[in-house]
């Protein structure tokens, strides 16, 4: 990782990490002596754990959190007067390098939405109690947060929310219906897009709210995924107020709200890597599974699994480079949408490469090891394509925004505003 | 016997019709979360009321003596409606490599049972490996001294292995692979379900322990029969594929003429249109692939095995990609349990797989082409 031959301060940085991590966890198994057949096989994308194991799940992600911010290390970019570290994009790169190697509970759970893209929405739109309030408790872990935007009309075409919000005096009164939104069985907060001007165009008739998820009203149901678990929900707002405190950004301003969190949104998703989803990327790990079927000397898997490498790690130098440029200060340009894009198709080939290399051996269970286990991940590669934005959206948004290609002609029907 | 192109039509209508009032989305989804995994009645119906496990059964033995056009047409239907029964495995598999043995004696004592959807059978090659390949299979099998045989070993993913009365299992003997029948009601065999990717349907684990068998064929003819049978079944997979994506372009078509996205239906997109366009090409080519190899394999033509491999593989790929575009077109919902889509996209990446997968099927046809 070449970020870490950087300036000292980085250097004395990650020696800081390597003390804290030392002190509190155990050293990862050495991931280049990979052996097949020892450990976790589990390629589980999306959790199919029973409710009590997963609450335990959730238990141990919160107490690592704890543990990490109360030593310096739970929100390391974050401002120091709502609990962060005021340290740049790049230290926490170097945490997250120097922490892989050590065995900690997986956070996914509170970081992908609720530290990756709900607590930078917060810090960017709230009023300063509310962020008080909620800041410190999203980054120890003592708050789960979920992204409340998508509905059963509104998906790729998020600014026709349909969910409203009618003020009462001190208040606002939202109903409406939310769907696939992930975590929300979690949560302690939502961020909710809602309609707050029927006769604006329709992105700029939009208001965005914190949710605590507890208020009266809120009726979170489980929606079942094709892979079998229930990790997003139907979330039902009826009558559910809120005060006006609990607003982000301006009445009728929420899309410029809900771009904050979609950037954010692009950046989280395209550069996760930990778990199942750094194993089926890894070359240790599809060449282990290559050996252990012989197939380890057919040109043409090899040529695939060559292929398939040489996306994956230009993927992650993509995100090294949106990285630096965030360290220079400035914004990055495509690389966010193109890496979420590589993303979602990176593992949906590694899944098609690994059961062409398994073969049958993937479509029922014999009970060895690291075979069957894979069909998780193959059934969890659409949703990649879908969730965060779809394929065809980000390749509008590259062909649009990035090369200024015209867009589709609007029909009359698009012109019309939707309530 | 053979069917005109209006009996084929015919033919598909009452297909379709009964698998519409016994095969609906509820009655797949129950049964393949059910122990038996299929229903004796709508079994017997199909047998009684249309005579499907006959349908290509030469009369002699009691069926209607169609062939493999007839019964494309049949497998279409059952892939598009994803029905939950033992045809593939009674109908196909075992059938055909009863017919493939050559065996006159075996055909007579089982096909009429057969043919009359009185007896399920099934076809047990793989073991752990998957592979269906005769040369790797370790099951052996040793004369008992009367005159009959005793088989030993394990085979996997036995499709319907936990239901089929009749089982046919490949295993070695001295003269080399050879084709065994074994009655389920026999001791020393036990199966056991696998879970499964594809949940419609069923496979199971086979432990046989000198379990008494009855040599199907010559013995050490079981290479050759195999290499027949599986140009023949992975034709009836084809066919089966090839109405599972006709299904799967149906449902993205009818989603994006509907679903409205930014005021107008998200088909009017032209991403939406050319991945519906893209799936329409593919499914053209697989139901010409699989239609055509039935076609030669009823002309007894020379040039059916290349036909075969070539519909195994353009088969498989359309599938999969029909069945993977379609959660795409279908967006969130398209993810869910409750939607179809990934019924369609677990039997597509199953069948895909079933005989060992693109590897095998692709040298298959290089080999073929004497390449
Ligand atoms: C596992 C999972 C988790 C999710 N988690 C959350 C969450 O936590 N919170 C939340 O708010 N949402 C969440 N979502 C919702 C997700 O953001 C939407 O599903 C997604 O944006 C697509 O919207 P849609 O499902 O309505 O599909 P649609 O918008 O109906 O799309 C249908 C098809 O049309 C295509 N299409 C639509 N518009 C265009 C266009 N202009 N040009 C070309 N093609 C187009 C799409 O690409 C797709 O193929 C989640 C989804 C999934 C699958």
């Amino acid at each position: 990782m070449g970020l870490l031959h950087e300036p000292h301060d980085l250097q004395d940085f990650a020696a800081e990490a390597r003390r804290f991590l030392d002190a509190h966890a155990a050293k990862a198994p050495d991931r280049t002596a990979f052996t097949w057949g020892e450990g976790d096989d589990s390629m589980a994308y999306f959790s199919s754990l029973p409710p009590e194991e997963e609450r335990a799940q959730v238990q141990r992600a919160r107490a690592w959190q704890r543990i990490r911010y109360e030593n310096g290390f739970g929100w390391i970019t974050g401002p120091p007067e709502y609990g962060g570290r005021g340290l740049t994009p790049v230290h926490d790169l170097v945490y997250d390098a120097v922490e892989s190697d050590y065995d900690v509970a997986d956070t996914g759970v509170l970081s992908v939405i609720g530290l990756g893209m709900i607590g930078p929405t917060v810090l960017a739109h709230a009023r300063p109690h509310i962020k008080d309030r909620w800041l410190p408790a999203l980054y120890r872990g003592d708050a789960i947060a979920c992204q409340l935007f998508s509905e059963p009309g509104a998906g790729s075409d998020l600014a026709s929310v349909a969910t409203r919000a009618v003020r009462e005096g001190e208040d606002w009164v939202l109903n409406g219906q939310k769907v696939w939104t992930s975590v929300a069985q979690h949560s302690q907060i939502g961020v909710a897009l809602t309609r707050t001007n029927p006769d604006a165009p329709k992105h700029r008739g939009i208001t965005a709210f914190l949710v605590p998820m507890d208020a009266p009203g809120v009726d979170v149901r489980p929606l079942r995924q094709m892979t079998g678990g229930a990790d997003f929900n139907e979330v039902f707002l009826t009558d559910v107020r809120i005060p006006d405190d609990h607003r982000l950004g301006e009445v009728d301003g929420g899309w410029s709200v809900a771009l904050t969190t979609l950037m954010n949104e692009r950046a989280t998703v395209g550069s996760e890597g930990a778990g199942p989803v750094a194993a089926a990327l890894s070359p240790d790990r599809l060449s282990a599974l290559m050996r252990a079927t012989w197939t380890w000397d057919d040109r043409a898997l090899r040529a695939r699994l060559a292929e398939l490498l040489v996306d994956a790690m230009a993927t992650e130098h993509l995100n090294t480079r949106a990285l630096r440029t965030l360290r220079g200060g400035g914004t990055p340009g495509p690389e966010m949408s193109v890496s979420k894009l590589m993303y979602g198709q990176n593992l949906t080939r590694a899944a098609h490469f690994v059961s062409d290399v398994l073969g049958p051996r993937i479509i029922a269970d014999t009970g060895r090891w690291g075979t069957y286990a894979w069909s998780e991940l193959l059934l969890a590669t659409p949703a990649l394509r879908i969730l965060g934005g779809t394929e065809e959206i980000m390749k509008n948004i590259l062909a649009e925004r990035v090369l200024g290609l015209p867009k589709e002609p609007v029909t009359a029907a698009a012109k019309e505003v939707r309530p | 016997m053979t069917a005109d192109e209006s009996e084929l039509r015919e033919l598909r209508s009452s297909v379709r019709e009964f698998l519409a009032a016994k095969s609906p989305e509820e009655a797949v989804r129950k049964l393949m979360e059910s122990e038996e995994r299929y229903d004796p009645a709508v079994w017997a119906q199909a047998a009684d009321q249309l005579r499907l496990p006959g349908l290509v059964i030469p009369e002699e033995y009691g069926g209607d003596g169609f062939g493999q056009v007839e019964l494309g047409v049949v497998l279409e239907e059952m892939g598009r409606a994803l029905l939950c029964a033992p045809f593939f495995a009674t109908v196909v598999l075992a059938a055909q490599a009863l017919l493939a043995s050559g065996d006159k004696e075996a055909c007579a004592r089982h096909l009429p049972g057969i043919a009359a959807g009185r007896t399920t059978a099934t076809l047990a090659v793989a073991e752990d490996d998957g592979s269906w390949d005769p040369a790797l299979i370790s099951a052996r099998a040793v004369p008992d001294g009367d005159g009959g045989w005793r088989v030993s070993g394990r085979k996997s993913f036995v499709i319907d292995g936990t239901t089929a009365d009749l089982l046919l299992v490949v295993a070695r003997t001295v003269a080399g692979p050879s084709l065994f029948a074994v009655d389920r009601e026999t001791t020393g065999l036990a199966a056991t379900s696998m879970e499964t990717l594809d949940a419609t349907r069923a496979m199971a684990r086979l432990t046989l322990d000198a379990v008494p068998a009855t040599l199907v064929g010559a013995d050490g003819a079981g290479g050759r029969v195999m290499a027949k049978v599986l140009d023949i079944i992975s034709v009836g997979l084809a066919a089966e594929q090839a109405g599972g994506a006709r299904r799967c372009l149906e449902m993205s078509a009818e989603h994006a003429r509907t679903r409205q996205q930014f005021g107008r239906p998200v088909g009017s997109f032209q991403a939406v249109k050319h991945k519906c366009a893209d799936m329409l090409v593919q499914v053209e080519l697989a139901e010409a692939a699989s239609r055509e190899a039935a076609l030669l394999a009823d002309e007894g033509s020379d040039e059916f095995p290349v036909a075969a491999a070539v519909a195994h593989a353009c088969c498989s790929k359309a599938y999969m990609v029909a069945a993977m575009e379609n959660i795409q077109v279908h967006g969130g919902i398209g993810f869910t349990w409750e939607h179809p889509a990934h019924l369609y996209f677990r039997r597509a990446k199953s069948s895909q797989l079933l005989f060992g997968g693109p590897a095998v099927y692709h040298e298959r046809l290089l080999d073929r082409l004497g390449i």
